[in-house]
């Protein structure tokens, strides 16, 4: 454990960590991982989908995942807010595991802001509405506090003005923006992206990137599934590459963009970049 | 044919029309909370996850939607007091009714509730709503407001099936007609003017509906 720990602080002194979040990472360090995976295996009927995954995400750190379309990267991200069940090994988040019988999960999902790469807005429900109905609900917080922090986060997503639109009156950037502002609005641990750009038109993928790396500045603790090579540069602590359900390399980014370790890192990185 | 159209004799029965336009009336309405009822109980049994709950569910909805509503009609007016039930007509007419269009409501709620992208569920389940306020906030709403449409079409088809229940001697509209035709022999009188009652149900149907629609899509959720 000491030992673990003494590395753990060499890894966070990269010079890339010098910023605001610095020092939150400073006072997390002596605090177990946040999300750990032991052994996950995943299969869905006799597909093998997660293969033998071990991972740990450190409070404050911001960890990019990237692999082939169907090498498990959604799954991997659903099995942390239990969306999928594990068939072995274990998922502990915050020192809880996951699947265990006697977890309150949804206690635990309440901790955990997941974005889709579909949004998934309520359409029937404006922006602020979208955002306060878990708070409301979940965390039992008064309707006129849950709108006052809603309207607070939404400004900081940059959508002050769009409290009472409906998803089908804002532009694709807008509705992944509130979709963010709906995680944050659970004042989460964690913030899970599973592609949250992918469905968007390239004019639009800057304003949702800046959020999230605003958010990675702050020090929320996330996991951003994502082919932004430049976003995972620039915001990643570490960059984790997945092929056939297999972790296959995980590394700073400039270790990983410079020098993967693995072939198969090196054929993907050569075609996403290429693009 | 205006001249032999005779406006007096429609008058002079228009105390009858308007009780068997009551009775219409009534007779459908119950059976519609019925149905909405029934349709939604059988809808949950349906895609729950309990199988021998489901089972029934599917065996009572398909029973009903392959079957005539005469022979449903008939097998319960005769069939149940030869079990020893003795029922009003009224309330046969009620039962057959409400279990007929509850086996379509079933239907529809199901299809309103699939038409829901899993995605949005799934939002809902990650942020911790559990399956109770998933269903009242997530679910239903949109559900509804998208079914709407064909409930109205189902409870339009409810008020013309009760038609049927002249046939057990229920005085309702379609019986007001049949009675001025065999008494006055003026079909044209009396037929046009049962018609022209279901058309003034359907037009309360339809304002009811479009009033309603705009209620659950704009309203306030919390
Ligand atoms: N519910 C499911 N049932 C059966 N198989 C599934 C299910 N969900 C995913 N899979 C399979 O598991 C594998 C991994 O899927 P996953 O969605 O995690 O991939 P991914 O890396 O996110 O791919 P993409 O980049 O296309 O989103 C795929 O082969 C997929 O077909
Ligand atoms: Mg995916």
């Amino acid at each position: 454990m000491g030992n673990t720990g003494f590395e753990k602080k060499i890894t966070l002194l990269r010079p890339n960590d010098i910023k605001p979040t610095f020092f939150k990472k400073i006072a997390a360090m002596g605090i177990k991982d946040m999300i750990t995976f032991k052994n996950v295996n995943k299969w869905f009927g006799k597909h093998h989908v997660l293969k033998e995954i071990n991972l740990n995400v450190e409070p404050g750190e911001v960890l990019v995942v990237c692999g082939p379309s169907g090498s498990g990267k959604s799954t991997l991200l659903r099995c942390i807010n239990r969306l999928e069940s594990l068939q072995s090994g274990e998922i502990i988040i915050d020192g809880i595991k996951v699947h265990g019988r006697e977890t309150n999960i949804t206690k635990l999902r309440a901790e955990i802001g997941f974005v889709f790469q579909q949004f998934n807005l309520y359409p029937h429900m404006t922006a602020i509405e979208n955002i306060t109905i878990a708070p409301i609900k979940v965390r039992k917080l008064k309707k006129e506090v849950a709108r006052k922090l809603g309207q607070e986060i939404l400004d900081k997503v940059g959508l002050g003005d769009k409290a009472g639109s409906y998803p089908s009156q804002l532009s694709g950037g807008q509705q992944q923006r509130v979709a963010i502002a709906r995680g944050l609005c659970m004042q989460p641990k964690i913030m899970l992206f599973d592609e949250p750009t992918s469905s968007l038109d390239p004019e639009m993928i800057n304003e949702v990137l800046d959020v999230i790396r605003n958010l990675a500045n702050e020090g929320m603790t996330m996991i951003v599934v994502t082919h932004e090579m430049g976003f995972a540069r620039e915001a990643a602590n570490r960059v984790a590459f997945i092929d056939e359900g297999r972790l296959v390399e995980i590394a700073p980014p400039e270790k990983f963009f410079k020098n993967p370790k693995n072939e198969r890192t090196r054929l993907f990185l050569s075609k996403i970049l290429a693009r | 044919m205006l001249q032999a159209f005779n406006f007096r004799i429609i008058l002079e029965y228009m105390p009858l029309y308007s009780q068997c336009f009551m009775a219409t009336l009534w007779l459908s309405a119950v059976s519609l909370i019925g149905a909405l009822l029934i349709g939604t109980a059988a809808c949950a049994m349906r895609i729950g996850h309990y199988r021998p709950l489901a089972r029934i569910a599917v065996i009572y909805i398909e029973s009903i939607r392959s079957t005539p509503l005469l022979a449903q009609l008939y097998l319960v007016y005769f069939g149940l007091p030869s079990l020893g039930i003795r029922m009003s007509e009224e309330m046969t007419g009620i039962l057959v009714l409400t279990l007929n269009s509850g086996a379509y409501m079933a239907e529809i709620i199901r299809g309103g509730i699939q038409s829901i992208p899993s995605g949005h569920i799934e939002a809902g389940i990650a942020s911790g709503l559990n399956y109770f306020q998933r269903m009242r906030y997530i679910i239903l709403p949109p559900a509804l407001g998208a079914t709407l449409p064909a409930m109205l079409g189902q409870a339009i088809v409810l008020v013309k099936d009760s038609a049927l229940l002249s046939l057990i001697s229920i005085m309702e509209l379609t019986r007001a007609g049949q009675i001025l035709t065999s008494e006055r022999f003026m079909p044209v009188e009396g037929f046009l003017t049962t018609a022209a009652f279901y058309l003034l149900i359907y037009y309360i149907l339809k304002s009811l509906t479009s009033w309603s629609q705009k209620r659950l899509i704009f309203r306030e959720i919390h």
